[in-house]
């Protein structure tokens, strides 16, 4: 059953939602207008300096260029422009990729980071919370410290560095994985079974190299929840009303699991932050790839376009959790919550 | 006192992080005065293994890799502290004006920062680091600053409206303190601990960070830091080739420096946090 805490709820996420992809799109357009040396005067000389080679390609980018940041109309007009533009999913167009749009070069990449990122987060989490918990529950044991101290340390690597040693020890010196891509050259991205194998194997290291770095993190939380957990009165309570250990750690665990569901909501932004930089060591077909790719020519609507893209995708992944937070939570699903 | 002392030399989770901590500080600050090689000269040979003349080896280009890695050190701890210096300032200013004022000030500053914290600060970073042309340390750490403080303003927060109901709170209020006097002598001591751990945090987020923005090609456009090694490795695929002391060293460093920080921090919690005392 549906409460009205329960609609109330996901409106007020909703709304926030909304209000929070307005702003980063104001972000976005204010930047380059605010940041002095004016970064697309240098653009245009870089241009033009290149126009002897490419003379005709270039004026053509030069008049989509003003076309599209409208320099010469007020700025609430390029604002707004700007506004119903990002809304029907018109981003700009490419400048190293020129004619293309930044759109059609952003999207294929979308799906090789979401096959990356949500596999690998849940996976940790699982693994993290699970250890975490035996971990808190057994504490002062050996596991614990083992746990704790090897998470501690873990958990402060470097995702891309990390991700140079695995490289290097299972591709270089060992040569068992591939040395980067997301599939083999000259292979076509198909379901046969041939490229999904093909697939997963050169996907194993990017994969290991996430799991492993945020495995720790949630082990690190979760042992301090269930700790907290121990410490509450109703648990004192059933230990000495002479309830059974396995019932005991099911407790605790239930209920320490909800704050690292909303943990999982917080975490994803940088997760997916690590995961980009990480992308970009594998050379994975990601937008990790295609925003170093941008940055690395200064192709500003293409990094617009990484950004607000990825803003977007992380806020509906955020909103799906909080959702299914909502449907955990009995306060919330059922209406008892005074929020 | 004396007792908080005594448990913090006694536990060695706490001894063992500080001591890992204070001899990396120590390296970076002393290290670049006992190895007086210049880190940016071409003078040795290319991509040279660790050998007695050049013990962690050389770069592409002949450069001794102990001598960036001293000053690197140097460099990344900077930041760090800077970063942590910045997010600190601005999350106290922010979290504590919202939590003493409350009313209408506590709403709106409130949403600016659950608005900010939404956007991956990583990511913002990028976008504004790409737009400088050129970016010095300082303004990376500014800039990391800058898009990082909004989780511990809310934190901030969260501890002062609880504070806010003991009575020594109300005691104070009833003797005709100012808001200023109350923050300064009544609620920022009683953080002081939580700030310090948060602190630690922010410098550790801080170095990760700046190799973060340095690998994807949006770090500082001078200097040598340990996020900028390993990016020059990136770029001359020392990986692929197989040159480890070119990659290895920079992030074992960062590794070292961020979770001896990371383990201070949680031995500080088991001391401080009565939850977790004496059990």
């Amino acid at each position: 059953m549906i409460s009205r805490t329960f609609i109330r709820y996901v409106l007020t996420k909703l709304f926030f939602l909304v209000v929070t992809y307005l702003v980063s799109i104001t972000i976005v357009f204010l930047l380059p207008r605010l940041i002095p040396g004016n970064p697309l005067a240098q653009l245009l000389t870089q241009l033009f300096q290149q126009a002897q080679t490419n003379p005709e390609t270039i004026k053509e980018v030069y008049r989509t260029l003003m076309n599209q940041f409208n320099l010469d109309k007020p700025l609430w007009e390029q604002y707004l422009d700007f506004l119903i533009r990002a809304i029907q999913g018109d981003l700009g167009t490419s400048i190293a990729y020129y004619p293309r749009k930044v759109v059609d070069l952003i999207m294929p990449a979308i799906p090789w980071t979401l096959a990356l990122l949500v596999p690998a987060t849940l996976t940790a989490w699982f693994l993290g919370n699970n250890l975490g918990a035996i971990a808190g529950y057994k504490r002062n044991s050996l596991f614990e410290r083992v746990v704790l101290t090897t998470s501690l340390v873990i958990s402060q690597i470097p995702y891309y560095w990390l991700a140079m040693v695995l490289l290097y020890v299972f591709s270089v010196k060992l040569g068992i994985f591939p040395s980067g891509g997301g599939y083999s050259y000259g292979s076509v991205p198909s379901l046969s079974l041939t490229f999904i194998v093909d697939f997963l194997w050169h996907y194993t290291l990017p994969f290991l190299s996430i799991v492993l770095v945020s495995i720790g993190g949630w082990a690190i939380g979760m042992r301090l929840l269930v700790i907290y957990e121990l410490g509450s009165d109703y648990m004192i309570f059933s230990e000495s009303l002479g309830i059974k250990e396995s019932k005991l750690f099911s407790y605790a665990f239930k209920n320490s699991l909800l704050p690292q569901v909303t943990g999982l909501a917080l975490s994803l932004g940088g997760a997916l932050g690590g995961q980009l930089i990480t992308e970009t060591v594998f050379n994975y077909p990601g937008t990790g790839f295609v925003l170093f790719r941008g940055l690395s020519t200064l192709d500003y609507p293409m990094i617009q376009g990484v950004f607000i893209i990825i803003v977007a995708t992380l806020f509906l992944a955020n909103f799906l959790v909080d959702l299914i937070y909502a449907l955990i939570d009995p306060r919330i699903r059922l209406g008892y919550a005074q929020t | 006192m004396k007792i908080i002392v005594y448990l913090l030399i006694t536990n060695k989770r706490f001894i063992a992080g500080v001591s890992v901590f204070l001899l990396i500080v120590f390296i970076g600050l002393i290290g670049p005065l006992l190895y007086p090689v210049d880190p940016l000269s071409f003078a040795g040979p290319m991509e040279m293994p660790p050998c007695g003349r050049y013990p962690l080896g050389t770069d592409t280009y002949g450069r001794d890799l102990l001598a960036q890695i001293l000053v690197g050190t140097r460099t990344s701890l900077y930041i760090g502290f800077l970063t942590a210096l910045i997010a600190i300032s601005m999350g106290t200013i922010i979290g504590a004006s919202a939590g003493i004022k409350g009313g209408i000030i506590d709403e709106v500053l409130m949403s600016i920062t659950n608005v900010v914290l939404a956007i991956p600060s990583i990511l913002l970073a990028i976008l504004i680091a790409s737009y400088i042309k050129v970016r010095s340390i300082e303004v990376i750490a500014l800039l990391l600053g800058i898009t990082g403080w909004p989780w511990y303003a809310r934190a901030i927060r969260a501890q002062l409206m609880s504070l806010r109901e003991r009575e020594f709170v109300y005691l104070s209020k009833m003797a005709g303190y100012r808001d200023i006097e109350l923050a300064f002598k009544d609620l920022l001591p009683n953080i002081a601990t939580y700030t310090f751990m948060a602190f630690v945090l922010y410098i550790n987020g801080g170095i990760l960070s700046e190799a973060g923005l340095s690998i994807i090609g949006v770090g500082p456009t001078k200097g040598i830091s340990l996020g900028l090694i390993l990016q020059w490795a990136s770029l001359m695929e020392a990986v692929r080739r197989g040159l480890w002391w070119w990659f290895v060293p920079p992030g074992a460093i960062i590794t070292a420096i961020t979770s001896s920080l990371m383990i201070v921090s949680v031995a500080m919690d088991e001391i401080f946090n009565p939850k977790l005392r004496g059990k």
